[in-house]
């Protein structure tokens, strides 16, 4: 095998590394939104999943206990926009940004109080090379799988029933409120999968803001996606490979800035419909309350 | 009495109270500290000497701008979630043009906080554009700018704008003549506070009392009846936002002009964040966003000492901040909500 075979190959793996966190967090942010509930606590959700992981593999010895804890979490947080977005119809823009506010900090007082030092943690056992395999593997099953969901099943209908115009969807004798909060849950435990990934299958520990932002990125592979989740899987595999090219690239002179300035400038683009036509679910973001 | 029980202003205030003391009393018991000791430390470590009280209003402007410039867009019934990328832009163009630039005296400090208005301006206005032109979400569009203003600023001051050392992530400092004066000597505390407090008066005179703060309220609060009367609504939001972000971008470069004297990648803690908690606590009103400002500057301030007198980590206040944005979630139901 050549050497430039060789480059190319590790150049593919590492996309898929780091386009696996973005998928199942832009495939919990599809389900979210094609449900009619903006989640931009996706962030909060990645972090809720790779601190809880951590914490209970290093409590319990056992990292496959961990990495379904962190799901656990990270269908907590999302209950928690869930509730507040149907139950109580507050703004959920807002309340997922406090989420985000909220989650980054008791992850960073959650390392005082256990780990006894601000920072990170300490090494815990870990899923290792075969939990990263399956993990990735995962990911795309979820995204085909979600995707079959969405357009075949009676609940994805259901669900896109309610993005679109949950009133309507209502006097058919769907309960939308109780729709849009498990596709708001489901999705939750989706997206913290992306947490366990990062800190319990890449690496076996969490640090502070490890996340790095890739609950927004996600957010926008959803849009550059259009909403759908094999599309939201493609932009993160976009996005992912340019994250795996930044240090070859940064070599050849590219700031490193710019390539980290991709995701967000693609998605704007995308927004103001350079990229095609681009159409939110119509009632996305739009709290229901019933009449 | 009960009139005022069942306001929703009181509620709200109730509300923030409870999650303030109760979520905080209950961190600290987890840390192992009695929440006497905990608020005492952060309430001693805010007011008790006369440089700590000037820190807790230093920390107090420097939420006020951002909080402002929110709450305006907030008004015109947009989100402006980007304020964080505003206020480093503003202070990246103060600090750079002002260390490059050196002018004398009177107009050093004038071009200075202008510059930061206008690359706030400007920042805010893209997503404005976005909005008015192609009809895209705003919410997203600031979200993804706020990592884009970072990223920008970042690769400015380390490469073709660099002043300081290479890798060193900041300005040159700058000139006295550019440097805010001091309200209280021997502080931090500048003249960039009382430009903010009479920011907030204008503010208030404007939404309330001119044909522009009526024509954006009217956009934020009926916008099918405010298009119907003929109000522009593409153009209000184009200069909502532009407004907002200048606020913003104005609050960067008071930090660059009264506070560290140059740009700094790190110059903000999340202020563009924790002032949404600032302009939902102060009920989107700009005077009450004063009193909001110095109570989240309380905190800001005092969780120093809470952290280095009673050993509760400072992650609290921020924890305490997502928790009241999330209960004061209700409070306006704004975002995108409307067409333009």
């Amino acid at each position: 095998m050549n050497a430039t075979l060789a480059a190319i190959l590790a150049i593919l793996g590492l996309t898929l590394v780091k386009a696996t966190p973005l998928i199942y967090a832009a495939l919990g942010g599809v389900l979210s939104e094609r449900s009619g509930v903006i989640n931009i606590g996706l962030e909060g959700i990645l972090i809720a999943g790779a601190f809880t992981s951590v914490a209970v593999s290093g409590a319990t010895g056992s990292p496959i206990l961990g990495a379904l804890a962190g799901v656990v979490a990270g269908m907590l947080i999302a209950a928690i926009l869930a509730f507040a977005a149907t139950r109580l119809g507050v703004d959920q823009i807002v309340a997922g940004t406090g989420l985000n506010i909220a989650a980054l900090a008791a992850a960073a007082f959650g390392l005082v109080l256990v780990y006894h030092q601000p920072g990170a943690s300490h090494e815990v056992p870990a899923l290792g090379n075969t939990g990263e395999q399956v993990l990735i593997v995962l990911a795309f099953v979820a995204a085909a799988a979600l995707q079959f969901v969405l357009a075949r099943t009676p609940w994805g209908l259901r669900v896109r029933a309610c993005g679109e115009d949950p009133s309507a969807a209502e006097s058919a004798g769907i309960d939308a409120l109780r729709t849009r909060f498990w596709a708001v849950v489901i999705g939750g435990a989706i997206a913290s999968l992306g947490g366990v990934f990062l800190s319990l299958a890449e690496l076996d520990l969490y640090s502070d803001g490890m996340t790095a932002g890739r609950g927004f990125i996600a957010l926008a592979a959803v849009i550059f996606g259009r909403w759908t989740p094999l599309g939201a899987t493609g932009a993160a595999l976009f996005f992912g490979f340019f994250a795996a090219l930044q240090y070859s690239l940064q070599r050849a002179g590219v700031p490193s800035e710019l390539m980290q300035a991709l995701p967000y400038l693609a998605a704007l683009v995308a927004l103001a419909g350079f990229a095609g036509r681009v159409r939110a679910p119509a009632s996305d973001g739009v709290p229901y309350i019933r009449p | 009495m009960s009139a005022l029980l069942r306001s929703r202003a009181f509620r709200d205030v109730a509300v923030v109270i409870v999650v303030v003391f109760g979520v905080g009393s209950l961190a600290m018991l987890l840390a192992h500290v009695s929440p006497i000791d905990g608020f005492g430390a952060l309430f001693d470590g805010a007011f008790g000497t006369r440089s700590e009280l000037a820190e807790t209003l230093v920390q107090t402007t420097s939420l006020l701008f951002p909080a402002l410039g929110i709450a305006l867009a907030f008004r015109a019934g947009l989100f402006n979630i980007g304020a964080e990328g505003q206020l480093i832009l503003g202070g990246f163009a103060a600090g750079w043009l002002g260390a490059q630039f050196p002018l004398p005296g009177y107009l050093a400090i004038p071009m200075v906080l202008l510059a930061g208005a206008l690359a706030g301006g400007v920042w805010g206005a893209i997503p404005g554009f976005l909005r008015a032109r192609f009809h895209a979400n705003e919410v997203i569009a600031t979200l993804m700018l706020n990592v884009v203003a970072f990223l920008l600023a970042t690769y400015l001051v380390n490469g073709p704008l660099q002043q300081g050392g290479a890798g060193a992530s900041e300005t040159a400092t700058l000139p006295k003549a550019a440097q805010l004066p001091d309200l209280i000597a021997d502080s931090r505390l500048t003249w960039a506070f009382v430009i903010a407090l009479v920011l907030a008066f204008v503010l208030r005179w404007v939404l309330q009392r001119t044909v522009f703060g009526y024509e954006l309220r009217a956009a934020g609060d009926a916008p099918e009846a405010a298009k119907r009367a003929g109000i522009d609504l593409a153009r209000t939001a184009f200069v909502a936002m532009a407004l907002s972000g200048a606020i913003a971008g104005l609050g960067g470069a008071t930090i660059v002009s009264g506070v560290l004297h140059r740009f700094n990648t790190g110059l903000s803690p999340g202020y563009g964040f924790i002032a949404i908690a600032v302009a939902l606590v102060g009920n989107l009103d700009p005077l009450w966003i004063v009193v909001a400002a110095f109570a989240f500057g309380v905190l800001q301030s005092g969780g120093v000492a809470m952290q280095a007198e009673a050993g509760v980590p400072r992650d609290v206040v921020s924890l305490v901040t997502g928790l009241v944005i999330i209960a004061l979630a209700g409070r306006r139901v704004v975002s995108s909500l409307r067409s333009t």
